[in-house]
């Protein structure tokens, strides 16, 4: 049996570094520190997966051997007249940069899946730029926190405890006791003690009494908590102050908070379903903090105004910088979908939705994001890594992505590999095979190997390198 | 006058920056049969995938390109064209007359997105509809259209004249959300509808919205209601409330919406 | 004259009959390149590209069968990088900002920057244990953190940005003057940046103290670059430089506004003539539409204020902050026409060109691909003359120029090309031809007995653009312009040997968890991760 310590977990933004693992016989038997989802991740990601790599024959996948498959995979890239290479964000950046020279040879689009989470963000951050921070930075010094359109308590179990309001930094206390005076019910309770005992790295053996009280908090000078959004989440719950706004109506209220902060009148007494009395406090608070931060979350990208959703809070945040010090940073999902856009963005200058049909990077979310190829029917033939399309994407693109021949690498089974002509069973990296990945903040960070992958089941970035040599021999053979 | 038929429907995308009467005027039939063009990954001739006829027409002075069928997939026609004459007989694909300096491009059918993005004079008619980003700059640039026109007989879709800074827009049909963000200078005139959200973050230049708009952003201001506003020229008849904004950006942009179709927006007259 | 090479080096001689011979008979010959300061990977370079589609889409490189594809202008992507250095004839590009925590990123991106040498700067002028071992005076156990973390981030030398501002602008806050103490640390800029010096002393460093201004960018500064250089004067031995003031153009401005603007480089110039303590690299402004980007939050939050353009900040935890902004330089704006004066001046008023070198502080300045028009106008009087008449009026009037007739020589632009560089960062085996260097070569086609230069700067420009051969390591990967082999190059990184090193003990892993968000364990790079690592080793006097 052995511990290993410094662990990341492959699984959200959040990127915990500080995973232990208690393994025995090539197996994980533990996971300490870790959240209910990473846990889970650990211990059970075996239980889907596909062994050996298959190839469709007659209708039918069949197990193929290594360089069959390769052979397939490689001829469907070279032969299509605009292939698409779609996933990454689940992959490590070692195999996202063998993609990218793939994707290159074959001259095809190589596109990741924040065209369909944070695309929109950065197509703002693209006009306006970014005021943001590494997550310590607030864990340190943030004294309010905004959770807009995004629910961490669901989706990043542990960025509360990690990196803002449960933290404890230098210039910040931790603010614990407030939040499980205001949470009800055992197991959210049972949830923070394990990340209090975590932080503070001691017990909580009673939970202090302290009476609820409306948000007289928010004029306290200590750390705080608001969460916009369009319903009371968990995450709301928690905060010392929720707002909540009309569904699809973030941008006016994004919008009026920039005049508010400036102390300029609105012509309406209201803005998304909130007064304006209201909207002036908060935009008091905002202006009266030492430093403030933005998290967003898809309920901004994805809702109606989109990355002009986002481009009005990267305005409001550039404008707060006026009067005081504030940042903004999206939470990002898949584990390393930040790194892809790096990744992305040193080869190509471009973070998303590539076309390298001309010979070099080309670059047009709208025109050259996969969705919209496949909604257009342009494609005809794809690369799918450690993603799963077929489950996710809207049925129309569905239909044409499937219509031409589909390639898939993935540890797991999935619809997309179900429906795929070449299926690579793969690692999985950050278990089975190492690399490297991005926090939401840009902190790159080793992917460990824990365990040793079963023989037949090699990394996503070695079997791209053989697909990529494959189509290197093909390509010079005809010319 | 030249006249392309597509040879066969087009699956993967075809960049076509050649077809341009500028390109085409200084060519031999031969060297324009020659041209290369990229459909998907590839290279292609003119002459491969288009038939090219060739017609005498003393009629007009002008080059003429007139294009029949189908080249709803055909990307960038008449990009940077500085003169002449392009007839699209069907629907033209995206960027069609990007970046365009002189001349006229008709498409009897529709266009696609990014039409007359970063155009800097000439002309546009679509008689049909079009996508989004009409008249709009390249991502994370702020020099959209600077000069022309560009005028839509159907409907237009979201971000028209996105950082737009001179010339005209006309949509005689409906328009998206966000017409004229970021708008610098110029005019945008909606005959039809507003789906909301018109000027958002414009610094300058006149929005006219004839007919329903369902709320005016509130970082506008209103200012006045007039009895008719001129567009390039023109006199519309109204009334029209004028607001002033974008003010979250320090705007000074003027949008007019029409008071009889948008009777939900007299509590504004309060403040006059 | 012949040059032998084998093996990767320079040699007395080889076999003349098995040898491939090249007749570079009528061309400049000069050792590859070294640029001491260019921001070419890493987090805040990458941030810049990705800010700016607008500024690749008109720039591009296509693939060949040879090389990957990519895009330019002012932040080329990371190929596009390599190749067009290497067509210059550059074989060595220093990497001068790299936030510590954000080391693996930066290496990932030289791994894929090839055809060069390259080596990366931490920042290390706000890194939190600094700060608090200065202001307790602790310079030994400081250095032994110091000496940890280079090897930790596998970089080469101290580099120092706005000492004390960064700390400051985490809070939204800046420092005015050298001893301005910093918020809540209560240690001065002086404090740092003589610590640093000792410390850099101590650890044996192959380069100097690496040190980005405070105030910079701020009409008045050339005084703060002044006591800057003086406040380590005392430190020096000999005539070894102690301190190396990076883009000093941009901190040699006289003058309460920028309405009232002028050049401060005749100061700076005479005190770097009497002193040997210092070097300087020139931080050339072009007129161009480029973008800027630097540690100094402060800095860029305040040109982003000037300009109104997008504006990028990126904090980065108990170590740094950063900030970019895109930024046009006209001929006909008397404040970007006085800058541009400024670095040309200090280039010519500084007697000696091994104390000054030239860079764009790439891309702030404009991008490195304007090399060859700095090395024209450093060349002719007439070139400059031309540049002159184009300007702003204003700044016409202000300029020194006029008065300066100094030419420099091909030698001289060896030496503030290459030769001076490579002799700042300790890269003894660089910088020259002599046996045992680097097979490290450039030929240029102009040829410097015949060619007047001072007239023909056009011809000259022109060589210089287009490398005929380049040479690394003794391959031929350029020629006539075209990269004909591409190649990875070795990162540089110092592995200080100390003989009390760092303690690794549960109270400094407990402080990291303390400092930062990450695990003590995943914060070093360890060696394999660099694709060819190039381990220097120096001996501490700790
Ligand atoms: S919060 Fe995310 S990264 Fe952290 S343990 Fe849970 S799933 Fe893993
Ligand atoms: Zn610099």
């Amino acid at each position: 049996m052995t511990v290993i310590t410094g662990v990341t977990c492959p699984v959200c933004g959040t990127f915990c570094d500080d995973i232990e693992l208690v393994v025995k016989d090539n197996v994980i038997i533990d996971v300490r520190n870790a959240c209910a989802m990473g846990a889970a991740k650990f211990l059970s990601y075996a239980a889907h997966r596909s062994l050996k790599p298959l190839v469709r024959k007659n209708g039918e996948l069949v197990e193929a051997s290594m360089d069959e498959a390769v052979e397939k995979a490689a001829k469907i890239l070279v032969d299509a007249a605009y292939p698409i290479l779609y996933g990454w964000s689940n992959t490590s950046c070692e195999a996202i940069r063998v993609g990218l020279e793939l994707a290159e040879e074959v001259g095809g689009v190589i596109d990741n899946t924040s065209t369909v989470c944070h695309g929109p963000s950065i197509l703002s951050v693209q006009d306006v730029g970014i005021a943001s921070c590494t997550l310590g930075q607030l864990r340190h010094r943030a004294d309010l926190i905004f959770y807009w359109a995004s629910n961490p308590w669901s989706a990043h179990p542990r960025h509360i405890e990690r990196y803002t309001m449960f933290s404890e930094g230098r210039f910040q206390k931790s603010t614990w006791r407030g939040y499980l005076s205001r949470l009800s019910g055992g197991l959210s309770r049972k949830r923070l003690q394990r990340a209090v005992n975590l932080v503070l790295r001691r017990d909580i053996f009673t939970t202090p009494e302290v009476k609820r009280r409306m948000p007289y908090s928010m004029f306290q000078k200590k750390r705080k908590m608001v969460v916009v959004d369009v319903r009371k989440t968990r995450t709301a719950e928690a905060a010392d102050y929720f707002l909540q706004v009309e569904p699809n109506k973030d941008y006016e209220l994004l919008q009026a908070m920039r005049m508010l902060i400036r102390d300029e009148e609105l012509d309406v007494d209201e803005v998304a379903g909130v007064p304006v009395e209201t909207l002036e406090e908060v935009a008091d608070i905002m202006v009266g903090c030492e430093l403030g931060v933005f998290f967003f979350g898809l309920g901004l990208t994805m809702s109606e105004g989109k990355h002009r959703n986002v481009d009005a809070a990267l305005h409001l945040t550039r404008d707060l910088n006026q009067r005081t010090k504030f940042l903004i940073m999206p939470m990002r999902g898949h584990f390393n979908v930040t790194g892809v856009n790096i990744v992305f963005t040193w080869q190509t200058g471009y973070p998303y939705a590539i076309d390298f049909s001309h010979g070099y990077p080309r670059y047009n979310p709208g025109e050259t994001s996969v969705i919209d190829i496949l909604n257009r029917d342009e494609a005809d033939a794809s690369l799918i890594v450690a993603s799963d399309p077929v489950a996710h994407f809207p049925r129309k693109t569905v239909q044409n992505l499937v219509k031409n021949p589909l390639i898939a690498i993935d540890p797991e089974v999935s619809p997309t590999t179900l429906l795929a002509d070449v299926v690579f069973p793969s690692a999985f990296v950050g278990i089975e095979a190492e690399g490297t990945a991005y926090r939401m903040d840009h902190v790159p960070l080793p992917l460990k190997k824990i365990v040793e992958p079963p023989k037949t089941c090699l990394s996503d970035e070695e079997i791209l390198r053989k697909i990529l040599q494959k189509v290197h021999k093909m390509r010079r053979n005809q010319n | 006058m030249i006249t392309l038929h597509p040879k066969h429907p087009f699956k993967a995308p075809v960049d076509a920056e050649c077809i341009s009467p500028d390109v085409f005027a200084e060519k031999s039939a031969k060297e324009i049969a020659a041209l290369q063009i990229w459909e998907g990954n590839r290279k292609r001739t003119l002459s491969g995938l288009f038939k090219i006829k060739h017609e005498n027409d003393s009629s007009s002075k002008e080059f003429t390109i007139r294009i029949c069928g189908d080249v709803s997939k055909v990307r960038k026609i008449g990009a940077k064209m500085s003169k002449g004459n392009i007839i699209v007989e069907g629907d033209a694909g995206m960027h069609l007359g990007e970046e365009m300096k002189g001349g006229v491009i008709t498409v009897t059918g529709n266009a696609d997105s990014w039409t007359g993005s970063m155009m800097k004079e000439g002309t546009i008619e679509i008689k049909g509809n079009v996508g989004d980003y009409i008249g709009a700059s390249y991502r994370g640039s702020t020099q959209g259209m600077s000069g022309g026109k560009i005028i839509i007989h159907g409907d237009a879709g979201y971000e028209v004249g996105c950082f737009m800074r001179k010339g005209l827009i006309k949509v005689h049909g409906n328009i998206g959300k966000f017409a004229g963000i970021h708008m610098r200078n110029g005019t945008i005139f909606i005959q039809g509808n507003s789906e909301g959200r018109a000027g958002a973050q414009m610094i300058s230049g006149k929005i006219v919205v004839c007919g329903h708009i369902p709320s005016i952003l509130p970082t506008f201001t209103i200012d006045n209601v007039r009895p008719k506003v001129k567009v390039n020229g023109e006199k519309v008849e109204g009334p029209f409330y004028r607001f002033i904004g974008d003010l979250a950006d320090g705007g000074n942009g003027k949008l007019f919406v029409s008071k009889t179709k948008n009777t939900h927006l007299n509590s504004y007259e309060e403040y006059l | 004259m012949d040059i032998a090479i084998k093996n990767g080096k320079i040699v007395k001689k080889v076999n003349a009959k098995k040898a491939k011979i090249i007749d570079a008979l009528g061309m400049t010959v000069m050792p590859g390149g070294v640029d001491i300061h260019s921001h070419i990977a890493g987090a805040e370079v990458n941030s810049g590209r990705l800010l700016r589609p607008e500024d690749h889409v008109n720039d591009v490189e296509v693939k060949t069968a040879l090389t990957r594809s990519g895009v330019g202008y002012s932040i080329p992507s990371t190929f596009t990088t390599g190749y067009r250095y290497s067509r210059m004839g550059y074989t060595t590009i220093m990497n001068p900002s790299m936030p510590p925590l954000e080391a693996r990123h930066t290496h990932e991106e030289l791994d894929d920057t090839p055809m060069v040498d390259k080596a990366t700067y931490p920042l290390l002028g706000d890194w939190w244990f600094v700060l608090e071992h200065l202001r307790d005076d602790l310079i030994e156990e400081c250095a032994a953190h110091i000496a940890w973390m280079m090897t930790a981030t596998k970089g080469y030398a101290i580099k120092i940005v706005n000492p004390g501002g960064l700390e400051s602008w985490s809070f939204g806050r800046n420092v005015q003057n050298l001893d301005d103490p910093v918020p809540n640390f209560n240690v001065t800029p002086r404090e740092i940046l003589r610590g640093l010096c000792k410390i850099n002393k101590l650890l044996n460093l192959p380069h100097t103290i690496h040190v980005h201004t405070n105030n910079l960018g701020k009409p008045g500064n050339y005084v703060t670059a002044l006591e800057t250089m003086k406040c380590v004067e005392d430190l020096a031995e000999g005539n070894r430089p102690v301190i190396h003031i990076t883009h000093c153009q941009f901190c040699a401005y006289k003058g309460s506004d920028w309405r009232t603007l002028s050049s401060g480089a005749e100061e700076i110039a005479k005190y770097v003539n009497h002193h040997d303590h210092v070097t300087l690299d020139m931080g050339q402004v072009i007129f161009t539409d480029t973008t800027t980007m630097t540690a100094d939050g402060p800095f860029q939050y305040g040109l982003y204020n000037l300009t109104g353009n997008k504006w990028v900040n990126h904090d980065v935890e108990t170590e740094t902050t950063s900030g970019i902004v895109p930024f046009r330089y006209k001929r006909k704006s008397s404040v970007h026409a006085t800058q541009w004066s400024i670095g040309l001046e200090l280039a010519l008023l500084v007697k000696d060109p091994w104390k000054i070198y030239m860079t764009t502080d790439h891309p702030n300045g404009g991008p490195f691909t304007a090399y060859p028009k700095i090395i024209a106008w450093l060349m002719s009087q007439v070139a400059r003359k031309k540049t002159l008449s184009k300007i702003s009026k204003r700044a016409r009037r202000k300029s020194l120029l006029p008065s300066i007739d100094r030419e420099f020589s091909f030698y001289e632009i060896a030496v503030v090309t290459r030769a001076g560089q490579a002799k700042a960062l300790g890269l003894t085996q660089k910088g020259h031809l002599g046996i045992g260097a680097d097979a490290d070569v450039a030929v240029f086609n102009v040829n410097p007995e015949q060619v007047d230069a001072s007239k023909k700067y056009k011809t000259v420009r022109r060589a210089f653009k287009k490398a005929v051969y380049t040479i690394k390591g003794g391959e031929i990967v350029v020629k006539d312009g075209q990269i004909v082999k591409p190649v990875f190059g070795k990162t540089f990184w110092i592995d200080v040997k100390t003989s009390l090193p760092m303690e690794v003990n549960d109270d400094l892993k407990r402080k990291f968890r303390e400092y930062w968000t990450v695990e003590y364990e995943n914060y070093p790079i360890p060696e394999s991760f660099l694709h060819v690592p190039a381990q220097i080793s120096v001996k501490a006097e700790i």
